[in-house]
């Protein structure tokens, strides 16, 4: 086919992507370094036009989910998409585009728009010879600066890690969490680098300067001359220097390689300590309470950041991590590290000890500056360069965390480790190199994402500033205002990029401010304290989270328990909505495991499931590899329920309102239209896909049952349930694997709670049920047992059948549901086949909070109880057999599913029993029930049914965690 | 029977079939409103099956039911324990039954038909009757001596939440 004329070139411009039409097929044209490139215009994940997107460094990303794609090649470069694009050739001609549809952009060898070849040196008379040392995110930066800045000559990029350069933040966010893989961090695309004809040696180390000569000497022994060098060489980790700092099991975090190690270390470790009170150590924190260690952090300062901010505001910091679980230590100078067992032991010098599964020491860096500072260039703590990034040579420079620059405010130098900094000083470095003299002059900017919140600081902070505060310091949309003699110095903000922005024309303006202005106040010098008074330390282990103070501070109605104690329950129990409310708080969504689905209902990946814990609906879902993830039904955007089906299977999660996606673990993965159109509109510059995900909740699963938890923190099950009552677990769930019959759903009229009492409550059985009664399923004289965990949240009623002829005339008449005579036409119904490894015939489980497992004898079930308000809630009924099961078998099980369910023989009296218990409340002002059945147990485990010791057990764990 | 769905079988023939079938459902309504339980199994053949189960489970294939009887037995049974054991608060039901579909005659001498059903519950410290069961029959019909029995019922209904309980047949 004969090259098409699709467009003119002046209408192909390297900022966006131009759409045309070419015989039917929908073609995107781009302009990338100069030259034209064709792609299919349509994104291979859904529809939508590419050249409605957004196109940076080389690559188009998709207007509707942010896939993104290599414009030279078309390959998918990140998710939703993973199919990659259709090139098609292209070519300029008398200002003229032309596309061949039938032939990739690859095949065109020698075309106009190719780029020069990437040997270094091969043009070398054509300019003069950049070096770089150092190949990191400043130094490849700075390579392509210099190449977009028109250097024609050869630019040489060398490294002393055997990485392509790699951005630094996700090292102690993504990627220790997982979330993200080396090849993810990339500064730049594997082709970008040789595209531009830079050349790269990697693995190989500059160990001297020879300023006379201009030449470089390495690791390798060979030697490299320079026109113009920059120095990049960065920064490393400061090492602590006391016995056992190098031990196995102590971390460090600089290098990729570091970071995966790390992120494995947490992921097996139940206890971290960290060193260092530091953004990195703050972030690693954060990392190992999300996988679920425990983390303390020792800290030689009497604050967080001590060196940076303010010391209130490092407790807004420290107040943050401690909500989420992260003990703190100050004032603590470290010994030594030691072996201890299977563990490591930190000693501090004032004689106590921290014992840890692994140790991460986050203790600030150091420049690597002995290069330059051997070559006899001026040096601080970092090389001494000025605002284009010229060292006292003029023909090096350095960029990066290894400059010390003249930042804009008030002429302060400094040393600035940040992202912003290596990437945008690197770039004015090169392009002044390259002959583009360019100032670097931006005011200071630095994220860090730690326990939920994505912190944004902007400005130069200083420990003398004074600190305001709009907001709930810490919450989210709060902001931290630092004024130095009536300016505003730096602001923090708390998942409020907004402020940020704000702030910047705030201090780049320079002009006075005051604190009303900006809608602040003074921050208490003890924010932290409050949680704590006094005592900044160890507040996690012993402390209620500051929040819950602040829910008792409101005004109530008082929740006085009556003074006979566990005997008495005051009516407000069942039907208070704020009693309601924390409940949902504290128990729900607290430190609880919730029965969420079967894993035999989501076998393949992409299966998914509705359910709730607590009131909140939540999405369980099986991702491609494997794993299982719960994570709240509702849109990060505007809080849409999003997942409708009952169940079903998919590859993403849609919201339908505004098309958010979502991945199978519940992360956010594209914004439609985030980039705008045109340039207007969209999110804000600053929005990351990765701090607006679903809510996730943790997830266990035990024998083929899935719990899922709002606490990251949360002991295994077995701790959870303790032995007694995992023992009964494990003889229900024997290990055969289950398979679904099918379902009931019912809503009953009473409180979530009186289901719970109604399975500790074996008094009512023999007295309600005489359907049991009557055919010798349970009797006063059978034998049986009321079993409560340690807790007493959790329980097992259980009891053997007899024949009923055991049953004295004492106790028939004792029991007025008792009718003699009373036979089946088919008994075979209430048969109990033995297949369980147990002596009971009957067990019914009571998994706090949320969870009732039924083994009435050979019908199993798992019911949900799903709260609603106070005086109401919905019970979903998972009924299951095991695979392998005959037919006989199976049936015998749905014939004795009459037994329970809302239509149940003795499943619907229950049901009508709580309605009239929560009836009985409504009209009878400060009503109390009376739960004083068998004395001689005050709580917990009897063996007798006529006993309500195991209601009490329940509502002594209550009260504890309910503070009533 | 087959000849009422035979091309030759008469337009008459087939609504004689469809008024009988209604006739039936009324009865069957008219049992259980009027709380007759005690009649309600005399509906059934002797190898009858009874199943209510939500519509969740029957499109599924998933095989439990709110109430699950096998054989005329288990359908006394039911009848008798709901009547003499069970405790529930008193009320009263309704059902309005829609007017059949025939579907198709067995080689057996059966009858497949449906009928919408709406079950309306008055409790009595309500003013309001509440829907308490939206759904459909899914029957089965044999001829017994010339009277039509249900060899077959299954209630599927479209309100997946139970009101609280199920008490009485549907």
């Amino acid at each position: 086919m004969p090259w098409l004329q699709v467009a003119s070139s002046g209408d192909v411009k390297e900022t966006g992507a131009l759409g045309v039409d070419v015989e039917g097929t929908p073609v995107a044209l781009f302009r990338v370094d100069g030259a034209v490139y064709a792609t299919h215009n349509i994104c291979t994940h859904q529809f939508a036009f590419l050249s409605d997107g957004y196109v940076e460094d080389g690559c188009v990303e998709c207007p509707l989910h942010q896939a993104l794609f290599d414009i030279r090649t078309g390959r998918a470069m990140s998710a939703p998409a993973s199919a990659d694009l259709r090139t098609f050739a292209a070519k300029e001609e008398g200002g003229l585009v032309f596309v061949d549809l039938t032939r990739s952009a690859g095949t065109v060898a020698g075309e106009p728009h190719q780029e020069p070849a990437g040997e270094p040196g091969a043009a070398a008379e054509a300019g003069e010879r950049l070096v770089i040392v150092g190949a990191g995110q400043a130094g490849a930066r700075a390579a392509e600066a210099m190449r977009q800045a028109g250097h024609a000559g050869p630019i040489l990029l060398i490294g002393d890690e055997a990485e392509a350069p790699y951005e630094r933040p996700p090292l102690s966010k993504e990627l220790l969490l997982g979330t993200a893989d080396r090849e993810s961090i990339r500064v730049l695309p594997a082709d970008r680098l040789p595209s531009l004809g830079v050349g790269v040696r990697l693995g190989c180390r500059v160990t001297a300067i020879d300023r006379t000569a201009r030449t470089l000497s390495l690791s390798d022994g060979s030697a490299v001359n320079y026109d113009k060098l920059l120095i990049a060489t960065g920064a490393r980790a400061r090492r602590l220097s006391v016995p056992g700092a190098d031990l196995p099991g102590v971390h460090h975090l600089r290098t990729i390689a570091e970071a995966e190690a790390l992120g494995a270390a947490l992921r097996a470790a139940r206890r971290i300590v960290v060193v260092g009170a530091g953004f990195i150590g703050l972030e690693i924190a954060s990392a190992a309470r999300r996988l679920g260690a425990e983390a303390t952090v020792l800290e030689r300062a009497d604050t967080p950041l001590e060196r940076l901010l303010p010391p209130a505001a490092g407790r807004v910091l420290q107040s943050l991590a401690e909500v989420h679980g992260v003990a703190f230590r100050f004032g603590v100078e470290i010994a030594a590290i030691r072996r201890d067992g299977a563990g490591l032991r930190v000693d501090c010098a004032d004689g106590t000890a921290v014992a840890a599964d692994a140790v991460v020491v986050g203790i600030g860096t150091e420049a690597n500056l002995e290069l330059a500072r051997d070559a006899g260039l001026a040096v601080d703590n970092g090389i001494l360069v000025d605002g284009e990034g010229r060292t006292s040579d003029p023909a090096i420079f350095a960029a990066g965390d290894v400059a010390h620059y003249p930042t804009p405010i008030n002429g302060r130098r400094c040393r600035l480790e940040s992202w912003q900094h290596a990437q945008e000083q690197a770039i004015a470095a090169g392009r002044t190199m390259a002959g583009q003299a360019t100032t670097y002059g931006r005011t200071p900017w630095f994220w860090t994402d730690q326990f939920g919140r994505n912190i944004q600081m902007i400005g130069l902070p200083s420990r003398d500033a004074t600190v305001f505060v709009r907001g709930t310091a810490g919450e989210a949309g709060s902001v931290l205002y630092l004024l130095e003699g009536g300016t505003l110095s730096a602001a923090i903000a708390f998942d409020d990029p907004q402020a940020i922005r704000d702030a910047r024309a705030r201090i780049e303006s320079g002009a006075p401010v005051d604190a009303a202005s900006l809608g602040a106040v003074p921050l208490p010098a003890a924010t932290s304290a409050s949680a704590c008074p006094g005592a900044p330390s160890d507040c996690a282990a012993s402390g209620a989270p500051a929040e819950e103070s602040q829910t008792m501070a409101e005004p109530q109605p008082s929740f006085r328990w009556p003074e006979e104690g566990l005997t008495r329950i005051p009516d407000w129990v069942y039907t208070d909505e704020t009693i309601y409310r924390r409940e949902v708080e504290r128990i729900f969504h607290g430190r609880s495991w919730n029965y969420v689905a079967l894993e035999a209902e989501i076998p393949n990946p992409g299966d998914y499931v509705r359910s709730n814990v607590g009131p909140t609906p939540v999405v369980v879902s099986r991702a491609e590899d494997g794993s299982i993830n719960v994570f709240e039904n509702r849109c990060a955007h505007r809080a849409a329920e999003f997942c409708r089906s009952l169940r079903g299977n998919a590859k993403e999660f849609v919201c339908p309102y505004h098309q958010w996606s979502y991945d199978l673990k519940g992360n956010l993965v594209g914004v439609p239209f985030r980039r705008g159109v045109d340039g207007k509109g969209g999110m804000p510059k600053d929005f990351r896909a990765q701090d607006h995900g679903l809510t996730q909740l943790a997830v266990t699963t035990h024998r083929g049952v899935v719990f899922a938890s709002y606490a990251s923190d949360m002991e295994p099950l077995a701790d959870y349930l303790g032995p007694d009552i995992m023992g009964e677990f494990e003889a229900t769930f024997d290990g055969r694997p289950l398979k679904v019959l099918g379902y009931y759903r019912n809503t009953l009229p009473g409180n979530w709670k009186l289901y719970h009492e109604n399975l500790k409550d074996p008094y009512h059985a023999t007295l309600l049920h005489t359907f049991l009664v009557s055919f010798g399923l349970l009797v006063a004289g059978n034998r049986s047992l009321m079993l409560c965990d340690e807790s007493g949240r959790h329980g097992v009623m259980a009891s053997a059948k007899s024949d009923g002829k055991n049953v004295s005339q004492e106790n028939k008449k004792e029991m007025r549901a008792y009718q003699e005579g009373m036979v089946l036409e088919e008994p075979r119904f209430v048969d109990y086949r033995p297949e369980f490894d147990s002596p009971w015939s009957v067990t019914m489980m009571t998994v706090w909070p949320n969870m009732i497992v039924q083994r009435e004898m050979n019908t199993l079930g798992i019911r949900q109880i799903v709260p609603t308000g106070p005086n109401e809630f919905i019970m979903n009924w998972t009924m299951f057999g095991f695979e392998g099961d005959d037919d006989e078998m199976l049936r015998h099980r749905l014939r004795q599913g009459n037994l329970m369910g809302p239509a149940g023989f003795l499943g619907l009296e229950d049901n009508e029993a709580i309605k009239y218990v929560q009836d009985g409340m409504k009209n009878v002002p400060d009503g109390r029930h009376l739960v004083a059945l068998d004395p001689a147990t005050e709580a917990g485990t009897s063996d007798t049914l006529i006993s309500e010791s195991a209601i009490r057990a329940m509502y002594r764990h209550w009260r504890s965690v309910m503070d009533v | 029977m087959d000849s009422i769905f035979n091309a030759s079988g008469s337009r008459t023939d087939q609504l004689l079939l469809r008024a009988e079938i209604d006739d039936f459902n009324t009865a069957y309504a008219g049992a259980l409103d009027e709380g007759r339980l005690q009649d309600w199994p005399g509906f059934f053949t002797d190898d009858a099956f009874y199943l209510i189960t939500s519509r969740e489970n029957h499109d599924a294939g998933l095989p439990v039911g709110l109430v699950y009887c096998e054989g005329a037995g288990m359908i006394r049974d039911r009848a008798f324990a709901i009547e003499r054991t069970a405790m529930f608060a008193p009320r009263y039901l309704r059902h309005i039954v829609g007017t059949a579909r025939l579907l198709r005659a067995g080689d057996d001498g059966t009858v497949e038909s449906t009928a919408n059903y709406l079950v309306l519950q008055t409790l009595f410290d309500r003013p309001e009757s509440t829907i308490h069961q939206v759904g459909t029959y899914i029957d089965r019909f044999r001829l017994i001596d010339g009277v039509l029995k249900l060899q077959e019922r299954r209630c599927v209904y479209d309100n997946l939440l139970v009101p609280n309980a199920l008490v009485y047949p549907v």
